[in-house]
Protein backbone atom coordinates (compact mmCIF):
# COMPACT_ATOMS: atom_id res chain seq x y z
CA UNK A 1 0.00 0.00 0.00
CA UNK A 2 1.40 3.48 -1.17
CA UNK A 3 2.17 6.35 1.31
CA UNK A 4 -0.36 9.53 1.40
CA UNK A 5 1.90 11.68 3.11
CA UNK A 6 5.77 10.74 2.64
CA UNK A 7 8.79 12.85 3.82
CA UNK A 8 12.45 12.59 3.57
CA UNK A 9 15.10 14.55 4.85
CA UNK A 10 12.71 17.70 5.33
CA UNK A 11 13.90 20.90 6.83
CA UNK A 12 10.91 23.38 7.29
CA UNK A 13 10.64 26.60 8.73
CA UNK A 14 10.21 30.24 7.73
CA UNK A 15 13.01 32.08 6.73
CA UNK A 16 15.41 29.52 8.78
CA UNK A 17 15.42 26.22 9.55
CA UNK A 18 13.45 25.10 12.31
CA UNK A 19 12.62 21.22 12.74
CA UNK A 20 13.78 18.41 10.32
CA UNK A 21 11.88 15.73 9.28
CA UNK A 22 14.01 12.43 8.34
CA UNK A 23 11.42 10.51 7.53
CA UNK A 24 7.72 10.38 8.23
CA UNK A 25 5.58 7.71 6.02
CA UNK A 26 1.66 7.56 6.64
CA UNK A 27 -0.91 5.35 5.23
CA UNK A 28 -4.57 6.28 4.06
CA UNK A 29 -6.83 5.47 7.51
CA UNK A 30 -4.05 6.33 9.86
CA UNK A 31 -4.30 8.26 12.81
CA UNK A 32 -1.40 10.59 13.85
CA UNK A 33 -0.39 12.58 16.80
CA UNK A 34 2.67 14.62 17.14
CA UNK A 35 3.48 16.26 20.72
CA UNK A 36 6.18 18.71 21.23
CA UNK A 37 6.76 22.13 23.05
CA UNK A 38 5.47 24.99 21.85
CA UNK A 39 7.68 26.79 19.23
CA UNK A 40 9.06 23.91 18.42
CA UNK A 41 8.22 23.32 14.70
CA UNK A 42 4.32 21.24 14.62
CA UNK A 43 2.58 23.49 13.26
CA UNK A 44 4.94 24.56 10.68
CA UNK A 45 4.76 21.22 10.01
CA UNK A 46 1.11 21.04 9.47
CA UNK A 47 1.49 23.83 7.10
CA UNK A 48 4.04 22.57 4.99
CA UNK A 49 1.66 19.27 4.72
CA UNK A 50 -1.26 22.00 4.00
CA UNK A 51 0.76 23.53 1.76
CA UNK A 52 0.84 26.92 3.14
CA UNK A 53 4.46 27.17 3.07
CA UNK A 54 7.23 25.75 1.15
CA UNK A 55 9.60 23.16 2.23
CA UNK A 56 13.83 24.44 2.55
CA UNK A 57 15.27 21.23 2.22
CA UNK A 58 14.09 17.86 1.50
CA UNK A 59 11.20 16.12 -0.56
CA UNK A 60 7.61 16.04 0.59
CA UNK A 61 5.07 14.21 -1.03
CA UNK A 62 1.31 13.14 -0.43
CA UNK A 63 -0.54 10.87 -2.79
CA UNK A 64 2.78 10.05 -4.50
CA UNK A 65 3.47 13.53 -6.01
CA UNK A 66 4.46 17.09 -4.88
CA UNK A 67 2.14 19.31 -2.45
CA UNK A 68 -0.30 20.79 -5.11
CA UNK A 69 -3.76 22.83 -4.53
CA UNK A 70 -6.18 20.28 -5.27
CA UNK A 71 -9.86 21.57 -4.18
CA UNK A 72 -11.26 20.00 -1.10
CA UNK A 73 -8.19 17.22 -0.80
CA UNK A 74 -6.54 18.51 2.84
CA UNK A 75 -9.27 19.78 5.23
CA UNK A 76 -7.37 22.14 7.67
CA UNK A 77 -8.22 22.80 11.12
CA UNK A 78 -6.01 25.75 12.81
CA UNK A 79 -5.52 26.58 16.05
CA UNK A 80 -7.29 29.18 16.04
CA UNK A 81 -10.13 27.08 13.86
CA UNK A 82 -10.19 29.42 11.57
CA UNK A 83 -13.81 30.16 11.63
CA UNK A 84 -15.28 33.07 9.92
CA UNK A 85 -16.47 35.10 13.22
CA UNK A 86 -18.60 37.11 11.06
CA UNK A 87 -20.41 34.66 9.21
CA UNK A 88 -23.38 32.16 9.84
CA UNK A 89 -22.92 28.30 11.37
CA UNK A 90 -24.15 27.69 7.84
CA UNK A 91 -21.92 29.87 5.74
CA UNK A 92 -18.61 28.28 7.64
CA UNK A 93 -19.83 24.83 6.59
CA UNK A 94 -20.66 25.71 2.81
CA UNK A 95 -17.23 27.24 2.94
CA UNK A 96 -16.15 23.36 2.83
CA UNK A 97 -19.07 21.97 1.16
CA UNK A 98 -18.60 24.61 -2.00
CA UNK A 99 -14.96 22.25 -2.37
CA UNK A 100 -17.46 19.85 -4.15
CA UNK A 101 -18.70 22.33 -6.75
CA UNK A 102 -16.94 24.17 -9.62
CA UNK A 103 -15.72 27.36 -8.72
CA UNK A 104 -17.92 29.54 -10.70
CA UNK A 105 -21.06 27.86 -8.81
CA UNK A 106 -18.92 28.62 -5.17
CA UNK A 107 -18.58 32.39 -6.50
CA UNK A 108 -22.24 33.70 -7.79
CA UNK A 109 -23.76 31.63 -5.11
CA UNK A 110 -25.73 29.27 -7.44
CA UNK A 111 -25.18 26.28 -5.21
CA UNK A 112 -25.93 22.85 -6.29
CA UNK A 113 -29.00 21.05 -4.28
CA UNK A 114 -26.50 18.76 -3.50
CA UNK A 115 -24.16 20.52 -2.18
CA UNK A 116 -26.95 22.66 0.32
CA UNK A 117 -28.05 19.13 1.51
CA UNK A 118 -24.65 17.98 2.86
CA UNK A 119 -23.87 20.96 4.46
CA UNK A 120 -27.76 20.54 6.38
CA UNK A 121 -26.61 17.21 7.02
CA UNK A 122 -23.42 17.50 8.07
CA UNK A 123 -24.82 20.44 10.94
CA UNK A 124 -27.09 17.97 11.94
CA UNK A 125 -24.73 15.22 12.61
CA UNK A 126 -22.92 17.69 14.59
CA UNK A 127 -25.77 18.75 16.78
CA UNK A 128 -25.65 22.10 15.34
CA UNK A 129 -29.13 22.11 13.92
CA UNK A 130 -30.95 24.72 16.13
CA UNK A 131 -27.56 27.12 15.56
CA UNK A 132 -27.72 26.89 12.05
CA UNK A 133 -28.17 30.60 11.47
CA UNK A 134 -26.33 31.62 14.58
CA UNK A 135 -22.99 34.08 14.00
CA UNK A 136 -19.89 32.12 14.90
CA UNK A 137 -19.12 34.32 17.98
CA UNK A 138 -21.96 33.71 19.17
CA UNK A 139 -21.40 30.00 19.90
CA UNK A 140 -19.31 28.22 22.87
CA UNK A 141 -15.69 26.80 22.03
CA UNK A 142 -17.04 23.82 21.95
CA UNK A 143 -19.71 24.52 19.60
CA UNK A 144 -17.06 26.40 17.52
CA UNK A 145 -14.73 23.40 16.85
CA UNK A 146 -17.90 21.44 16.14
CA UNK A 147 -18.47 23.66 13.39
CA UNK A 148 -15.04 23.34 12.07
CA UNK A 149 -15.47 19.91 12.01
CA UNK A 150 -18.62 20.57 10.23
CA UNK A 151 -17.06 22.56 7.46
CA UNK A 152 -13.81 19.75 7.19
CA UNK A 153 -16.40 16.78 7.09
CA UNK A 154 -18.52 18.93 4.13
CA UNK A 155 -15.46 19.12 2.48
CA UNK A 156 -15.24 15.31 2.23
CA UNK A 157 -11.16 15.55 2.56
CA UNK A 158 -8.73 12.33 2.06
CA UNK A 159 -6.42 14.50 4.63
CA UNK A 160 -7.12 16.35 8.08
CA UNK A 161 -4.73 18.33 9.37
CA UNK A 162 -5.73 19.30 12.91
CA UNK A 163 -3.74 21.90 14.75
CA UNK A 164 -4.78 21.62 18.58
CA UNK A 165 -8.08 21.99 18.41
CA UNK A 166 -8.76 20.81 21.37
CA UNK A 167 -7.17 23.23 23.65
CA UNK A 168 -9.07 25.59 25.80
CA UNK A 169 -11.65 22.47 25.99
CA UNK A 170 -13.32 20.69 29.47
CA UNK A 171 -12.59 17.34 29.53
CA UNK A 172 -15.75 16.66 29.13
CA UNK A 173 -16.00 18.37 25.97
CA UNK A 174 -13.34 17.57 24.39
CA UNK A 175 -13.90 13.95 24.88
CA UNK A 176 -17.32 14.45 23.19
CA UNK A 177 -15.30 16.11 20.42
CA UNK A 178 -12.54 14.10 19.93
CA UNK A 179 -15.06 11.13 19.65
CA UNK A 180 -16.66 12.88 16.69
CA UNK A 181 -13.82 13.29 14.82
CA UNK A 182 -12.33 9.62 15.86
CA UNK A 183 -15.96 8.19 14.55
CA UNK A 184 -16.23 10.33 11.31
CA UNK A 185 -12.53 9.62 10.26
CA UNK A 186 -12.36 6.08 11.15
CA UNK A 187 -15.67 5.67 8.71
CA UNK A 188 -14.59 7.29 6.09
CA UNK A 189 -11.03 5.89 6.14
CA UNK A 190 -9.59 9.26 6.52
CA UNK A 191 -5.76 10.24 7.50
CA UNK A 192 -6.13 12.50 10.66
CA UNK A 193 -2.68 14.35 11.59
CA UNK A 194 -3.36 16.12 15.03
CA UNK A 195 -0.74 18.37 16.81
CA UNK A 196 -1.28 17.77 20.79
CA UNK A 197 -0.09 18.98 23.99
CA UNK A 198 -2.29 17.29 25.86
CA UNK A 199 -0.50 13.44 25.94
CA UNK A 200 -3.54 11.41 27.08
CA UNK A 201 -5.19 12.89 23.71
CA UNK A 202 -1.79 11.95 21.32
CA UNK A 203 -1.91 8.24 23.25
CA UNK A 204 -5.60 7.35 21.27
CA UNK A 205 -3.63 7.81 18.00
CA UNK A 206 -2.43 5.06 16.43
CA UNK A 207 0.84 6.39 16.00
CA UNK A 208 2.69 9.44 17.87
CA UNK A 209 5.32 11.25 16.46
CA UNK A 210 7.32 13.73 19.40
CA UNK A 211 9.63 16.73 18.05
CA UNK A 212 12.10 18.12 20.36
CA UNK A 213 15.09 20.19 20.12
CA UNK A 214 18.06 17.61 20.93
CA UNK A 215 21.16 18.92 22.49
CA UNK A 216 23.70 20.69 20.12
CA UNK A 217 21.31 20.81 17.42
CA UNK A 218 20.30 24.22 16.43
CA UNK A 219 16.71 22.84 15.12
CA UNK A 220 14.17 20.25 16.47
CA UNK A 221 13.35 17.04 14.57
CA UNK A 222 10.90 14.54 14.82
CA UNK A 223 10.82 11.05 15.82
CA UNK A 224 7.82 8.02 16.38
CA UNK A 225 7.31 7.19 20.03
CA UNK A 226 4.90 4.31 19.34
CA UNK A 227 3.10 2.41 16.74
CA UNK A 228 0.12 0.83 17.60
CA UNK B 1 20.17 65.82 41.46
CA UNK B 2 20.70 65.97 37.45
CA UNK B 3 20.89 62.06 38.07
CA UNK B 4 17.69 62.36 39.82
CA UNK B 5 15.67 64.36 36.78
CA UNK B 6 16.79 61.91 34.44
CA UNK B 7 15.88 58.57 36.70
CA UNK B 8 12.54 60.43 36.90
CA UNK B 9 11.36 60.95 33.09
CA UNK B 10 13.14 57.38 32.57
CA UNK B 11 10.39 55.96 34.76
CA UNK B 12 8.02 58.23 32.94
CA UNK B 13 8.02 57.19 29.58
CA UNK B 14 4.59 58.73 28.00
CA UNK B 15 5.20 62.10 29.95
CA UNK B 16 8.58 62.33 28.42
CA UNK B 17 6.77 61.93 24.86
CA UNK B 18 4.04 63.78 25.35
CA UNK B 19 5.96 67.04 26.74
CA UNK B 20 8.94 66.19 24.35
CA UNK B 21 6.54 66.27 21.31
CA UNK B 22 4.68 69.29 22.91
CA UNK B 23 8.36 71.58 23.62
CA UNK B 24 9.30 70.34 20.14
CA UNK B 25 5.43 71.01 18.46
CA UNK B 26 5.91 74.69 20.30
CA UNK B 27 9.47 75.58 19.00
CA UNK B 28 8.56 74.45 15.06
CA UNK B 29 5.01 76.89 15.62
CA UNK B 30 7.28 79.69 17.26
CA UNK B 31 9.76 79.49 13.92
CA UNK B 32 6.53 79.75 11.47
CA UNK B 33 5.53 82.40 13.14
CA UNK B 34 8.08 84.25 14.03
CA UNK B 35 7.37 84.90 17.24
CA UNK B 36 4.18 87.12 16.33
CA UNK B 37 2.10 85.97 19.29
CA UNK B 38 1.05 89.32 20.26
CA UNK B 39 -1.54 88.92 17.24
CA UNK B 40 -3.49 87.15 19.31
CA UNK B 41 -3.97 89.67 21.82
CA UNK B 42 -7.15 91.07 19.87
CA UNK B 43 -8.30 87.89 18.07
CA UNK B 44 -11.28 87.62 20.05
CA UNK B 45 -12.74 90.92 19.66
CA UNK B 46 -11.84 90.65 15.60
CA UNK B 47 -13.81 87.96 15.85
CA UNK B 48 -16.75 88.93 17.58
CA UNK B 49 -16.97 92.06 15.74
CA UNK B 50 -17.09 90.17 12.85
CA UNK B 51 -19.57 87.54 14.57
CA UNK B 52 -22.15 90.21 15.26
CA UNK B 53 -21.45 92.80 12.86
CA UNK B 54 -21.04 90.23 9.34
CA UNK B 55 -22.09 87.10 10.32
CA UNK B 56 -25.11 86.62 12.60
CA UNK B 57 -27.90 86.64 11.59
CA UNK B 58 -28.38 84.06 9.27
CA UNK B 59 -29.81 84.76 6.15
CA UNK B 60 -32.37 82.43 5.81
CA UNK B 61 -33.87 84.05 2.73
CA UNK B 62 -30.94 81.16 0.81
CA UNK B 63 -33.71 78.65 1.47
CA UNK B 64 -36.37 81.39 0.03
CA UNK B 65 -35.30 83.14 -2.91
CA UNK B 66 -36.15 80.95 -6.44
CA UNK B 67 -33.76 79.54 -8.41
CA UNK B 68 -34.43 80.62 -12.04
CA UNK B 69 -35.66 78.19 -14.61
CA UNK B 70 -36.95 76.07 -11.68
CA UNK B 71 -40.42 74.33 -11.65
CA UNK B 72 -40.18 72.19 -8.50
CA UNK B 73 -43.93 72.17 -6.64
CA UNK B 74 -44.38 74.60 -3.76
CA UNK B 75 -42.96 73.08 -0.58
CA UNK B 76 -45.67 72.15 1.94
CA UNK B 77 -45.68 74.24 5.17
CA UNK B 78 -43.78 75.32 7.61
CA UNK B 79 -41.36 75.06 5.12
CA UNK B 80 -41.01 79.02 2.31
CA UNK B 81 -43.05 77.90 -0.31
CA UNK B 82 -40.10 77.91 -2.89
CA UNK B 83 -38.25 75.67 -0.59
CA UNK B 84 -37.69 73.08 -3.32
CA UNK B 85 -36.20 75.59 -5.28
CA UNK B 86 -33.98 77.29 -3.26
CA UNK B 87 -30.49 78.11 -3.83
CA UNK B 88 -30.02 76.24 -0.15
CA UNK B 89 -31.68 73.40 -1.32
CA UNK B 90 -30.20 73.12 -4.38
CA UNK B 91 -26.67 73.37 -3.38
CA UNK B 92 -27.09 70.72 -0.54
CA UNK B 93 -29.18 68.09 -2.31
CA UNK B 94 -26.39 69.12 -5.09
CA UNK B 95 -23.59 68.30 -3.24
CA UNK B 96 -25.09 65.16 -1.74
CA UNK B 97 -25.96 63.77 -4.73
CA UNK B 98 -22.32 64.38 -5.54
CA UNK B 99 -21.03 62.77 -2.53
CA UNK B 100 -23.28 59.88 -3.16
CA UNK B 101 -22.42 59.21 -6.69
CA UNK B 102 -18.77 59.47 -6.46
CA UNK B 103 -18.34 57.60 -2.95
CA UNK B 104 -20.62 54.52 -4.74
CA UNK B 105 -18.32 54.50 -7.63
CA UNK B 106 -14.97 55.11 -6.05
CA UNK B 107 -16.08 52.03 -2.99
CA UNK B 108 -17.03 50.15 -6.34
CA UNK B 109 -13.51 50.78 -8.28
CA UNK B 110 -11.48 50.65 -4.70
CA UNK B 111 -12.51 47.38 -3.40
CA UNK B 112 -11.07 45.06 -6.56
CA UNK B 113 -8.35 47.28 -6.00
CA UNK B 114 -7.92 47.22 -2.61
CA UNK B 115 -7.65 43.07 -3.22
CA UNK B 116 -4.81 43.01 -5.13
CA UNK B 117 -2.59 45.51 -3.22
CA UNK B 118 -3.44 43.11 -0.14
CA UNK B 119 -0.03 41.34 0.51
CA UNK B 120 -2.14 38.36 2.56
CA UNK B 121 -3.65 37.57 -0.55
CA UNK B 122 -1.72 38.35 -3.77
CA UNK B 123 2.59 38.18 -3.81
CA UNK B 124 4.35 41.67 -3.87
CA UNK B 125 4.78 41.77 -7.42
CA UNK B 126 1.19 42.46 -7.91
CA UNK B 127 0.65 44.20 -4.49
CA UNK B 128 3.28 46.98 -4.86
CA UNK B 129 2.16 48.07 -8.29
CA UNK B 130 -1.45 48.25 -7.49
CA UNK B 131 -0.51 50.32 -3.74
CA UNK B 132 1.63 52.64 -6.18
CA UNK B 133 -1.87 53.23 -8.11
CA UNK B 134 -3.29 54.15 -5.02
CA UNK B 135 -0.86 56.08 -3.66
CA UNK B 136 -0.87 58.60 -7.09
CA UNK B 137 -4.64 59.09 -6.83
CA UNK B 138 -4.18 60.25 -3.47
CA UNK B 139 -1.16 62.13 -3.79
CA UNK B 140 -2.96 65.15 -5.62
CA UNK B 141 -6.01 66.25 -3.41
CA UNK B 142 -9.34 66.36 -5.08
CA UNK B 143 -9.50 69.53 -5.52
CA UNK B 144 -6.19 69.43 -7.87
CA UNK B 145 -8.11 66.54 -10.01
CA UNK B 146 -11.12 68.89 -9.92
CA UNK B 147 -9.22 71.53 -11.90
CA UNK B 148 -7.79 68.67 -14.01
CA UNK B 149 -11.33 67.41 -14.71
CA UNK B 150 -12.86 71.04 -15.66
CA UNK B 151 -10.24 70.93 -17.92
CA UNK B 152 -10.99 68.16 -19.37
CA UNK B 153 -14.65 67.95 -20.10
CA UNK B 154 -15.75 71.96 -18.52
CA UNK B 155 -17.07 72.97 -15.59
CA UNK B 156 -19.67 71.22 -14.11
CA UNK B 157 -21.41 68.26 -11.81
CA UNK B 158 -19.29 65.80 -13.81
CA UNK B 159 -15.76 66.65 -13.59
CA UNK B 160 -17.01 67.04 -9.62
CA UNK B 161 -17.73 64.11 -9.26
CA UNK B 162 -14.85 62.46 -11.29
CA UNK B 163 -12.44 64.28 -9.18
CA UNK B 164 -14.12 63.58 -5.99
CA UNK B 165 -14.29 59.70 -7.16
CA UNK B 166 -10.95 59.65 -7.98
CA UNK B 167 -9.93 60.81 -4.84
CA UNK B 168 -12.24 58.37 -2.87
CA UNK B 169 -10.39 55.50 -4.67
CA UNK B 170 -6.99 56.43 -3.21
CA UNK B 171 -8.21 56.96 -0.01
CA UNK B 172 -10.58 53.93 0.24
CA UNK B 173 -8.32 51.78 -1.40
CA UNK B 174 -5.97 52.65 1.12
CA UNK B 175 -7.87 52.30 4.31
CA UNK B 176 -9.50 49.18 2.92
CA UNK B 177 -6.36 46.86 1.99
CA UNK B 178 -4.85 48.07 5.69
CA UNK B 179 -8.32 46.48 6.85
CA UNK B 180 -7.72 43.18 4.86
CA UNK B 181 -4.04 42.95 5.74
CA UNK B 182 -5.36 43.03 9.78
CA UNK B 183 -7.50 40.40 9.53
CA UNK B 184 -6.70 36.99 11.41
CA UNK B 185 -4.76 34.93 9.47
CA UNK B 186 -6.24 31.83 10.59
CA UNK B 187 -9.22 31.65 8.22
CA UNK B 188 -7.25 32.42 5.38
CA UNK B 189 -5.44 29.91 5.90
CA UNK B 190 -7.47 27.41 6.38
CA UNK B 191 -9.72 28.08 3.18
CA UNK B 192 -6.54 27.77 1.43
CA UNK B 193 -5.37 24.55 2.68
CA UNK B 194 -8.82 23.65 1.46
CA UNK B 195 -7.84 24.59 -2.13
CA UNK B 196 -10.37 27.03 -2.85
CA UNK B 197 -9.38 29.66 -5.28
CA UNK B 198 -8.35 33.62 -4.19
CA UNK B 199 -12.04 35.11 -5.69
CA UNK B 200 -13.57 32.64 -3.49
CA UNK B 201 -11.44 33.47 -0.61
CA UNK B 202 -12.40 36.99 -1.01
CA UNK B 203 -16.00 36.40 -1.05
CA UNK B 204 -16.15 33.58 1.75
CA UNK B 205 -13.42 34.75 3.76
CA UNK B 206 -12.40 38.82 3.11
CA UNK B 207 -15.80 40.63 2.54
CA UNK B 208 -17.85 38.26 5.11
CA UNK B 209 -14.29 39.15 7.96
CA UNK B 210 -14.26 42.79 6.86
CA UNK B 211 -17.64 43.84 5.97
CA UNK B 212 -17.54 46.05 9.73
CA UNK B 213 -14.68 48.07 8.42
CA UNK B 214 -15.21 48.62 5.20
CA UNK B 215 -19.42 49.61 5.63
CA UNK B 216 -17.44 51.81 8.33
CA UNK B 217 -14.89 52.89 5.80
CA UNK B 218 -18.22 53.70 2.90
CA UNK B 219 -19.76 55.92 5.81
CA UNK B 220 -16.86 58.03 6.63
CA UNK B 221 -15.63 58.46 3.26
CA UNK B 222 -19.93 59.67 2.04
CA UNK B 223 -19.33 62.30 5.43
CA UNK B 224 -15.78 63.39 4.21
CA UNK B 225 -17.07 63.42 0.33
CA UNK B 226 -20.27 65.87 1.65
CA UNK B 227 -17.76 68.34 2.73
CA UNK B 228 -15.42 67.64 0.15
CA UNK B 229 -18.06 68.46 -2.70
CA UNK B 230 -18.73 72.00 -0.48
CA UNK B 231 -15.17 72.87 -1.80
CA UNK B 232 -14.93 71.27 -5.47
CA UNK B 233 -18.01 72.97 -5.80
CA UNK B 234 -16.23 76.44 -5.61
CA UNK B 235 -14.08 75.13 -8.68
CA UNK B 236 -16.67 72.83 -10.45
CA UNK B 237 -18.94 75.67 -10.28
CA UNK B 238 -22.13 73.17 -8.63
CA UNK B 239 -23.70 72.17 -5.15
CA UNK B 240 -23.47 74.36 -2.38
CA UNK B 241 -19.51 75.24 -3.04
CA UNK B 242 -20.57 77.23 -6.11
CA UNK B 243 -22.86 79.16 -3.36
CA UNK B 244 -20.49 79.96 -0.86
CA UNK B 245 -18.13 81.58 -3.54
CA UNK B 246 -20.74 83.18 -4.53
CA UNK B 247 -21.81 85.25 -1.81
CA UNK B 248 -17.75 85.36 -0.43
CA UNK B 249 -17.30 87.02 -3.56
CA UNK B 250 -20.71 89.52 -2.84
CA UNK B 251 -19.55 89.74 0.44
CA UNK B 252 -22.74 88.36 1.90
CA UNK B 253 -21.85 86.85 4.96
CA UNK B 254 -25.11 86.35 6.51
CA UNK B 255 -26.31 83.74 3.59
CA UNK B 256 -22.79 82.32 4.06
CA UNK B 257 -23.52 81.86 7.49
CA UNK B 258 -27.30 80.26 7.39
CA UNK B 259 -25.31 77.52 4.33
CA UNK B 260 -22.82 76.46 6.96
CA UNK B 261 -25.06 76.20 9.56
CA UNK B 262 -28.06 73.91 6.92
CA UNK B 263 -24.41 72.18 6.17
CA UNK B 264 -23.58 71.24 9.99
CA UNK B 265 -26.91 69.76 10.55
CA UNK B 266 -27.02 67.99 7.35
CA UNK B 267 -23.14 66.57 8.39
CA UNK B 268 -25.06 66.13 12.01
CA UNK B 269 -28.12 63.78 9.97
CA UNK B 270 -25.85 61.99 8.13
CA UNK B 271 -23.92 60.92 11.48
CA UNK B 272 -26.69 59.39 12.80
CA UNK B 273 -27.83 57.53 10.11
CA UNK B 274 -24.33 56.21 9.88
CA UNK B 275 -24.13 55.27 13.38
CA UNK B 276 -28.31 53.45 12.62
CA UNK B 277 -26.65 51.49 9.34
CA UNK B 278 -23.41 50.45 11.27
CA UNK B 279 -24.97 49.18 14.19
CA UNK B 280 -26.44 46.37 12.07
CA UNK B 281 -23.02 45.24 11.22
CA UNK B 282 -21.65 45.75 13.72
CA UNK B 283 -22.31 42.34 15.70
CA UNK B 284 -22.50 42.82 19.13
CA UNK B 285 -25.14 45.88 18.83
CA UNK B 286 -27.16 43.67 16.37
CA UNK B 287 -30.09 43.53 18.68
CA UNK B 288 -29.47 47.12 19.91
CA UNK B 289 -31.63 49.81 18.48
CA UNK B 290 -29.70 53.43 18.18
CA UNK B 291 -31.76 56.13 19.38
CA UNK B 292 -30.67 59.75 20.04
CA UNK B 293 -31.66 58.81 23.74
CA UNK B 294 -29.37 55.60 24.10
CA UNK B 295 -26.57 57.52 22.28
CA UNK B 296 -26.36 60.41 24.55
CA UNK B 297 -26.98 57.59 27.73
CA UNK B 298 -23.82 57.15 29.41
CA UNK B 299 -22.75 53.16 29.90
Amino acid sequence: MSNTISAQNLKIGYSKILAEINKFNIKQGEIVSIIGKSGIGKTTFLKTIANLINPIEGKLSIFESEPKKERGLIGYIPQKLGLVKHSSVFSNVLQGAVCEEPIWRSITGFHEQKTLGIVQDTIEIMGLKDKIDEPISKLSGGQQRRVAIARTMAQNPKIILADEFLSELDAKTAENVWKNMLNYVKEKNITLIIVEHNIEWAKLADRCFEMELKENKEYSSLEEIFNV
Amino acid sequence: MFNDILDFFRKRKYLTFVLTMFILTWLVFMDLIDGELYRLENSLANLSTFFYKSLWPPDWKVFSIKQYNCNSPAAPWPLPANFFCSQGYIGISETLEMAFVSTGFGFLISLPLAILASRNLYPDAVALPVRTILSGMRTLPALIWAIFFVVMVGLGTMSAVFAMTLYSVGHLGKLQYEAIEGLAKDPIDAARAMGLSNSEIVIRVIIPESANYLISQLLYMFEYNVRNGSIIGIVGGVGIGFYLADYLDAQLYQRVMALLIALFFVVLVIDFISIRIRSYFIEETLNKSYTFENIFKPR
